[in-house]
């Protein structure tokens, strides 16, 4: 059993997209020795992906809410905290231990602190044949774009929200010839939203920023159809293209990719094996860590920073990292508690700013019903077991009313995913056909280890220690 | 078909993809590599032995689950190209893993659970 000591760091922050970064800056600043784990190759989150070493000749076509991106990474790699890139964590123990995957073998290191910032991943889209080779999500094509500068030509966009427009309008920009955007916002959201308009107008140039994304769209000849529903991919063992209704006509168009996004949610896995409180949000429709205003979880040690905390953006979350480094350094005793509550009002009043602009953005794109809790018995949900909505049905039937049992029964949410593509959809299932709440009726219980795992990696273990001192532990 | 945009730099990297030789920026993730190339297939799905392909390409899906290196079930999105990595559309499903265990035999009802338990005499679910 490892506990806390002179070899334990101060903070370990996993994640390095913008919270993590800030968060990281700031705790480095007031002399926190500080850890930053990523599985990715480098510093920026899927939002700033390689943008201090874009592949691309001209990035500043991806615009300017990436470029600014790499301000943020310099100031990050230039901040004095350890890093781990590349490493892959799988365990969080209570009390402070942390096990990842690190080239091949396992590492391990204690803090007093965590700060949790892994960020967000694409809700799942479960429409008929979206499993199928073809078939990707919007922001895949903006990673495939921003890490390697590889993109699709013909293909058809599908669902809603600003990083769907965003992707379509890089292409664009790049030359890369979109076959069709199938715009899902309904045309009543427009009017939902409304009320919700002026209190975001604090965040002016954003929203005329969305405004000429679409401008730019339309101007290119790009066709756009708006307010699709019953979207269905189509092919046999692969996608040959979509079908839809827009205006009351069946549409039907050939592509052999298409790309599908309706929104982020939080990515979960690590807040829900650590064992945090959770709770059911009806604004942005996902789950989400209990948390306080300082990003402090229902465990004393842990805390949750950026898009993993609740969809709030690239911007709230470089903001939400200072805040919640700034109640750790306090906790740890490295600042008073009037230092945390001075330096952190900047921060706060723009986060608040942020959030008013949210609340539009979150109604004006929320997913539609039909398109969150496949009604057709084909839809596959649970894509690493191959469950259907059909076969989920009959496991309800059976007698399975929680996310748990309905596992227990089918495999659901069982496979090498761990249900971070069918959690979501799963609940709502289950809340539709009891005429329950999705609050009531749950979640999976997930546990360690967070990935799939080698024998060789389960048996090499080598703890860290600040000042990159390390010692071989035998196992 | 997929292909890359204009490169900063042009280092290339050579791997094998299912058995083909091919050259691929440096950087790029193995994923890529295999989109570029046309080979869209990554894995077979673990029930219906159908092909599969990387969804979100983040690391999120485990869509992209392939062989690396002779290593089996490598996130490709997550890892980047070697020079003479070898590359693999992985294969492993509960059939090849688990042969004694048919598709069908991994949905089982509530009765069959019990039917099980009670086999040996010593439980009693019913009760």
């Amino acid at each position: 059993m490892t506990c806390v000591d002179n070899n334990s760091f101060d903070i370990a922050v996993i994640g390095a997209g913008p919270a993590g970064m800030s968060a990281a800056i700031t705790a480095a600043k007031k002399g926190a020795r500080v850890i930053v784990l990523d599985d990715k190759v480098r510093a920026g989150g899927q939002i700033y992906r390689n943008v201090a070493a874009s592949p691309l000749v001209d990035k500043a076509k991806l615009g300017p809410d990436y470029v600014k991106g790499e301000q943020l990474v310099k100031r990050f790699n230039a901040c004095g905290c350890e890093t781990r890139f590349g490493a892959s964590v799988w365990h969080i123990g209570d009390n402070g231990e942390i096990l990842f995957s690190y080239q091949g073998a396992t590492q391990s290191l204690t803090a007093r602190e965590i700060i949790v910032c892994c960020g967000a991943m694409e809700r799942p889209f479960p429409v008929p044949g979206w499993h199928m080779p073809g078939v990707m999500t919007a922001g895949s094509a903006q990673v495939m774009l921003k890490n390697d500068g590889l993109v699709k030509e013909d293909a058809v966009f599908v669902g809603s929200g600003p990083l769907l427009y965003l992707i379509v309008a890089q292409y664009i920009r790049f030359g890369v010839k979109v076959k069709a955007l199938v715009d899902t916002t309904p045309r009543a959201a427009y009017l939902e939203a409304l009320p919700l308009l002026p209190a975001a107008l604090s965040q002016f140039g954003v929203l005329k920023k969305g405004l000429l994304l679409l401008n730019e769209i339309r101007q290119a000849g790009v066709p756009v159809f708006s307010s699709a529903t019953q979207v269905q991919v189509r092919g046999e063992k692969r996608a040959q293209g979509v079908s839809f209704v827009a205006k009351g006509k069946t549409h039907k168009l050939e592509s052999e990719h298409v790309f599908l996004h309706q929104g982020v949610i939080p990515n979960l896995n690590i807040t829900r094996a650590i064992g945090l409180q959770h709770h059911y949000s009806e604004q942005q429709l996902n789950w989400q860590p209990m948390l306080d205003q300082w990003g402090a979880s229902s465990v004393s040690n842990i805390a949750v920073a950026g898009d993993c905390s609740a969809i709030i953006g690239a911007d709230a979350a470089e903001e939400m990292g200072q805040v919640v480094a700034l109640d750790r350094l306090n906790r740890l005793g490295l600042i008073t508690a009037q230092q945390r509550d001075e330096e952190a009002q900047k921060p706060l009043a723009k986060v608040k700013s942020y959030n008013q602009l949210r609340r539009f953005i979150d109604r004006l794109y929320l997913p539609i019903e039909q398109h969150r809790v496949p009604q057709n018995a084909e839809t596959m949900v649970c894509r690493c077991e191959e469950q259907t909505q059909g076969q989920l049905r009959a496991g309800y039937e059976q007698g399975a009313c929680t996310p748990d049992e309905l596992k227990g029964l089918t495999r659901c949410g069982m496979g090498p995913c761990q249900g971070r593509q069918c959690g979501h959809t799963v609940t709502e299932l289950l809340a539709q056909w009891q005429e329950k709440s999705v609050s009531d009726v749950g979640y999976y219980r997930l546990r360690s280890p967070l990935r799939l795992l080698s024998l060789p990696e389960l048996s090499q273990f080598q703890r860290i220690s600040p000042a990159a001192k390390s010692e071989e532990v035998t196992k | 078909m997929f292909r890359y945009l204009a490169q900063q730099t042009t280092p290339e990297v050579r791997l094998q993809i299912n058995d083909i030789w091919v050259s691929v920026p440096a950087g790029c993730s193995v994923w890529s590599a295999m989109a570029s190339q046309g080979e869209l297939t990554t894995r077979l799905s673990s029930v219906s032995e159908q092909a599969r392909s990387a969804y979100c390409a983040m690391g999120v899906c485990f869509e992209c689950l392939v062989e690396i290196d002779g290593i089996p079930n490598r996130q490709a999105c997550l890892v980047e190209v070697a020079e003479g990595m070898t590359v693999k559309s992985q294969t492993i499903t509960q059939e090849s893993a688990m042969p004694y265990l048919t598709p069908s035999e991994t949905m089982i009802t509530a009765e069959q659970v019990v039917q099980f338990f009670e086999q040996d005499g010593e439980h009693d679910l019913r009760g």
